[in-house]
């Protein structure tokens, strides 16, 4: 059972409620695909990580054998290869590595080198779980490889896997609910949070995954996002109060769940039913 | 004639940037505004727009099968680096990235490429000046792409109408969209929070501005929600030279302010006022 949280909006509590949950549920795997800024691993306190590079592969031209024919820049889409006048130009931050300009070049004059653009920690948490994250390197464009490796780097249909997602909506975001069994869209009761719960939901119906919505800092906004879920028929499947006690402990990197018990049971009776209400595991 | 370009990013989201952005809008003369969150976008919400133009945005291309055509051979499947072609040969349209190999690899000529529409972009009035904001469709790329022609429009506006000033609202993270929101912009206000992964993110961001060069200043929202982070977040500006621009405390008078989709620095004026909003607002003026 995969579950992503998710919320479009930033900083509405995606990684509060994918901690909370970790440390409730036994035995679960917790990733953390927010790749560009990664704080699970805070929260979770995780000891004694391993790492891996996350690379990518962009054109190298062999001199001797290319003559400079152009077909490999006009294959490209990306811009990422230009054929000049004495020699072939190649901007590997543009380069999606497609392969294409290997398949297009007549005289195999293109191989691949590799560029690190990010790296996997993988290791145990102080609450005895697993705990695996990606990190993008400063100064790179994109981290869906990563989240992609981040993926397969644990994958397992037996244990419940929690990912925690990328803000917004886009391909990062996508890579990362690509797959899952469920999602849980956590927002909050104000006009920014409707409006950007709102993409993810299309996002979500398109890509034809079930969800359901925590409505965290409950109590500080209007009741815009309780008419807008009932409209839109989304089952609400809890709240968590606005609390300055939440907020302080989670200024100081701790779970709340920890700290205030009665909120164990909260976290667990929603799992519960994600689990009844899809009838598996 | 030198454009005073503001960028308003912050590493961690939901920190307060467009709560920040739509506060120094309307004590900025001479501006033209942008909204460069483009797979959240929240501004017009608190500007009331009135929107213009609208044009849609072609990202990269995708591509299109033919089924009558397909005789299954798999060739496109095995080629695609970006697992878009699943076994039955039916294309994931937010995975294509647009390449052409599986339209290279098809000996049937199957597939062929398409124009793809991502997004919209709009151009409107406010009170405050021109608007440039857009919408990405829900999954799509290209967010870097988008944000950069949100970016040159502006540019164009603020050219053609003598505008000193351009103000950007920014997305959260480091990647394609930041990188394209911060480029050659005169400065950038980075908003945090005083939290421990305030600081982690506020520490990543930083690193990125400074690849480019820029100018810097960094504003702590809510910072009295932990004193201990926000004198944590001060000690790693001091000892990196960065000048911490404004401390703004936690108050329900902004949420309600947005939750009334008002701007906040002009329904509570007072409160801004209070806290050398304004004072704040003179050091961004060129």
């Amino acid at each position: 059972m995969k579950i992503a949280i998710l919320s479009g909006k930033g900083g509405t509590g995606k990684t509060t409620v994918t901690s909370n949950f970790a440390i409730n549920i036994k035995n679960s795997i917790s990733l953390d695909s927010d790749v560009e800024e990664p704080n699970l691993h805070i929260f979770m306190d995780m000891k004694n990580s391993t790492s891996e590079p996350v690379y990518t592969y962009f054109p190298s031209i062999d001199k001797k054998l290319c003559t400079l024919c152009g077909k490999c820049g006009d294959f490209c889409n990306y811009s990422a290869i230009i054929p000049a006048k004495n020699k072939v130009i190649v901007f590997k931050e543009s380069c999606h590595d497609c392969g294409g300009c290997k398949l297009v070049c007549p005289n195999g004059a293109i191989s691949y080198d590799k560029r690190e653009v990010g790296k996997i920690f993988k290791g145990k948490t102080k609450y005895n779980t697993d705990l695996s994250y990606g990190a993008l390197n400063i100064g790179e464009m994109s981290g869906v490889k990563i989240i992609n490796q981040l993926k397969r780097s644990f994958n397992s249909d037996e244990r419940t896997t929690f990912i925690d997602s990328p803000p917004g909506t886009s391909c990062a975001t996508v890579e990362a609910v690509e797959g899952v069994d469920y999602a849980i869209i956590v927002s909050e009761p104000t006009p920014f949070g409707v409006s950007d719960m709102k993409m993810v939901v299309e996002m979500l119906r398109e890509m034809r995954i079930p969800f359901g919505l925590i409505i965290n800092k409950a109590g500080l906004g209007d009741d815009e996002i309780y008419n807008y879920s009932k409209i839109e028929k989304i089952e609400v499947l809890g709240e968590i109060p606005f609390d300055k006690k939440i907020a302080e402990l989670y200024a100081n990197g701790e779970n709340f769940s920890e700290s205030i018990p009665e909120y164990q049971n909260f976290f667990k009776n929603i799992y519960k039913n994600i689990i009844e209400g899809r009838g598996s595991l | 004639m030198n454009i005073n370009e503001i960028v308003v990013i912050s590493g961690k989201g939901g920190t307060g940037k467009t709560t920040l952005t739509a506060s120094i809008i309307p004590y900025l003369e001479d501006l033209v505004i942008a909204d460069c969150d483009v797979d959240a976008p929240d501004l017009n919400i608190l500007l009331d727009p009135k929107i213009i133009d609208t044009h849609k945005f072609i990202g990269l291309k995708k591509a299109i099968i033919d089924h009558e055509k397909c005789i299954k051979c798999g060739l496109c499947k095995t080629h695609c680096k970006f697992n878009a072609i699943s076994k039955e040969i039916i294309l994931s349209q937010s995975k294509c990235e647009g390449c052409g190999v599986c339209e290279y690899v098809c000996p049937v000529d199957a597939i062929f490429m398409k124009d793809a529409v991502v997004g919209e972009l709009y151009e409107s009035k406010t009170e405050f000046g021109d608007f440039i904001h857009a919408k990405l469709s829900p999954g799509e790329e290209t967010s870097g792409k988008l944000v950069s022609e949100v970016r040159k429009i502006a540019k164009k506006r603020a050219i053609e109408n003598s505008k000193k000033n351009i103000i950007i609202d920014g997305s959260p993270g480091i990647a394609c969209n930041v990188i394209s929101s911060i480029t050659g912009s005169s400065q950038v206000i980075i908003v945090t929070e005083p939290t421990f992964s305030g600081l982690h993110d506020l520490k990543r961001i930083y690193e990125l501005t400074q690849k480019f060069n820029l100018k810097v200043q960094v504003v702590i929202n809510k910072y009295d929600i932990s004193f201990k982070h926000s004198d944590l977040i001060i000690k790693y500006c001091k000892e990196n030279n960065i000048s911490v621009g404004l401390k703004i405390p936690f108050t329900k008078k902004i949420v309600k302010s947005i939750v009334d989709k008002t701007i906040p620095s002009i329904k509570e004026f007072e409160f801004f006022k209070e806290i050398g909003f304004f004072k704040f607002v003179d050091t961004l003026k060129q």
